[in-house]
């Protein structure tokens, strides 16, 4: 049975999974926080948390709010930095079997563009995910995701930076993803990350205030999977480059699902936070329905629930 | 830290929405430290995706109690387990109480719930040969824990805000009484208890005093950075630097430190 993923097959490195299950930015940090409860060796892929070229307090407490079946977060990229990253975090992930992908992000352009280039050629780092879709920062970020000539900017920006498989997480905060999908790979993106978390916020009824500190935030979990699994549909109608499906995906289900609307891998987040087996969990479970469906090759199926 | 399926012994309502749960549990049992806790699992669906942090209250032998107070949906899925069901936890985590090598006399200053982390910590401590004074803090007589529960060496000293047992007042009322007599005190309870002691901080000369604080936590392992308070030395993450603190090091500032 063979499970492994390309995800980028134009790019002169590459980058191959061994199977489709990684975990998303933000909810599992840089992989060594959860080593000791399950063997991170065994994902796909690790993408770590965002990383800015200077390092980020974060937004004002509270963070994260439990809504139905879902989770509102507003950290606001608390990170040490990228040369904290290069310094103190690479070296670990140099002596791991398993693929690490650097999430980043910034403010402009520019931030985008250095943050990459002291990326390329980082012993440790198998790719870099281009975060032009973050909810949760004043300037920058979202701002990027939902403009497709300013998504295409930054991802032309740190394509020229970086020789490393780039892939780019888009925003569902926007009418038509399709065109920023075609505009980011026009401009260079390996692979698309669809998506990030949909703006939302809960409100104290007591304190008569909103409950996050940043007031609005991300909505994560089981709560987005019908909107992310079609917006996964949406974007491999539209493009022709591997998706990473991701919004909500709890079970092996959840990811078999994103993978016949079109993702050729998955990534586990919020339920990660519930149940830290669930991504080894969906493994698994994934490997046991292609054994129960006689499918040898995950590629067979990708994409196979679009008309 | 491990991750597993514990047995629910016992979940009793101890007191008014209060709860004393005891799980079997012996790899957390065997290696916990006072003042560390638990992420607990308070569903078996999807509906609330994230666990709940919950300090350790007391071990015996293989198991392990909670005391927790059932305020929101997760809290109350919890009070209705009973014996024979199965908890998922992840624990035990964060960094817990440390008493200092010279430390033989011990405060501890309990606000209400803020008993869950000390009672373990007396029991832990006195069986280790110091002198323990534990205040324990309530609004009322209704709500002060059952004495036989309360541990049986040291000095238990009843307190509640309207005087309906033991000395009127707040626990911070009487640090003033027991602090020069102590080398370190430890204390749980809510954040207007530690902005007092911090006002009171002149009375209490120069004894090094460690909170519990209680944020809220996506991950309880340091990965999702939502617990992220200011100190003196700069971020910290309350589940895996804290959930104990220095006093002294924590930047009080204008805003609440703990929002939960």
């Amino acid at each position: 049975m063979d499970l492994r993923v390309q995800l980028a097959p134009k790019n002169r490195l590459g980058l191959t999974l061994g199977n489709p299950v990684m975990v998303a930015s933000g909810t599992f940090g840089y992989g060594m926080e959860y080593a000791g409860v399950i063997d991170v060796q065994r994902l796909g892929a690790i993408v770590c948390k965002g990383t800015t070229l200077k390092p980020r307090p974060g937004n004002a407490e509270p963070r994260v709010a439990e809504t139905a079946s879902g989770m509102l977060n507003a950290i606001g990229l608390e990170n040490p930095g990228v040369d904290a990253l290069i310094r103190d975090i690479a070296p670990v992930w140099a002596e791991w079997r398993v693929p690490v992908i650097v999430n980043i992000a910034g403010e402009s352009i520019d931030e985008y563009r250095e943050v990459a280039s002291r990326l390329d050629g980082v012993d440790g780092i198998s790719g870099i995910e281009v975060n032009i879709s973050c909810p949760n920062i004043e300037k920058g970020s979202v701002e990027f995701g939902t403009s497709p000539d300013l998504a295409a900017e930054v991802t032309e920006a740190v394509r020229n930076a970086s020789s490393l498989p780039l892939m780019v997480k888009l925003t569902p905060n926007v009418t038509d993803i399709g065109v920023v999908a075609k505009a980011v790979v026009r401009a260079g993106a390996d692979a698309l990350t669809v998506c990030n978390t949909l703006r939302g916020m809960a409100v104290d009824i007591v304190r008569r205030r909103p409950v996050l500190g940043n007031i609005c935030g991300g909505l994560s979990g089981p709560a987005i999977k019908p909107v992310a699994l079609y917006l996964v549909y949406a974007v491999s109608k539209a493009v022709d480059v591997p998706i990473v499906g991701c919004g909500g995906i709890s079970s092996a289900t959840d990811a078999i699902e994103f993978i016949m609307a079109g993702a050729s891998a998955v990534q586990v987040g919020t339920a990660t936070f519930l149940d830290p087996r669930a991504c080894l969990n969906i493994l698994v479970g994934i490997e046991d329905f292609m054994a129960r469906e006689n499918i040898l090759t995950l590629s067979e199926i990708v994409g196979q629930a679009r008309a | 830290m491990f991750l597993l399926k514990c047995q629910v012994l016992s979940n009793e309502q101890l007191l008014p929405r209060t709860y004393l749960m005891w799980l079997e549990a012996p790899q957390v049992a065997s290696s916990v430290r006072p003042g560390q806790f638990a992420m607990l699992r308070c569903h078996d669906d999807l509906v609330r995706v994230l666990r709940r942090p919950l300090s350790i209250h007391a071990v015996d032998g293989d198991r392990v109690a909670f005391l927790y107070r059932a305020i929101g949906a997760g809290t109350r899925w919890l009070a209705n387990r009973r014996r024979g069901d199965e908890i998922d936890m992840l624990g035990p985590l964060g960094n817990g109480f440390s008493i200092t090598g010279r430390s033989r006399r011990l405060l501890l200053l309990a606000g209400g719930i803020g008993l869950a982390p000390l009672k373990f910590l007396a029991e832990s401590a006195a069986s280790q040969g110091h002198q323990v004074v534990l205040l324990v803090g309530t609004r009322n007589t209704a709500e002060q824990y059952p004495i036989d529960l309360l541990p049986s060496h040291g000095h238990v000293v009843k307190i509640t805000e309207d005087g309906s047992a033991g000395k009127k007042g707040l626990v911070t009322d009487f640090i003033s009484e027991f602090a020069p007599e102590v080398d370190q005190a430890f204390a749980c309870g809510p954040e207007g208890m530690y902005r007092e002691l911090m006002r009171v901080r002149g009375s209490m000369q120069s004894v090094p005093v460690q909170v519990s604080l209680e944020v809220r936590m996506g991950c309880g392992i340091g990965a999702c950075l939502s617990c992220t308070i200011r100190t003196n030395s700069g971020l910290k993450h309350v589940c895996k630097d804290g959930p104990v603190f220095d006093l002294d090091d924590i930047d009080w500032g204008a805003a609440p430190v703990c929002r939960i």
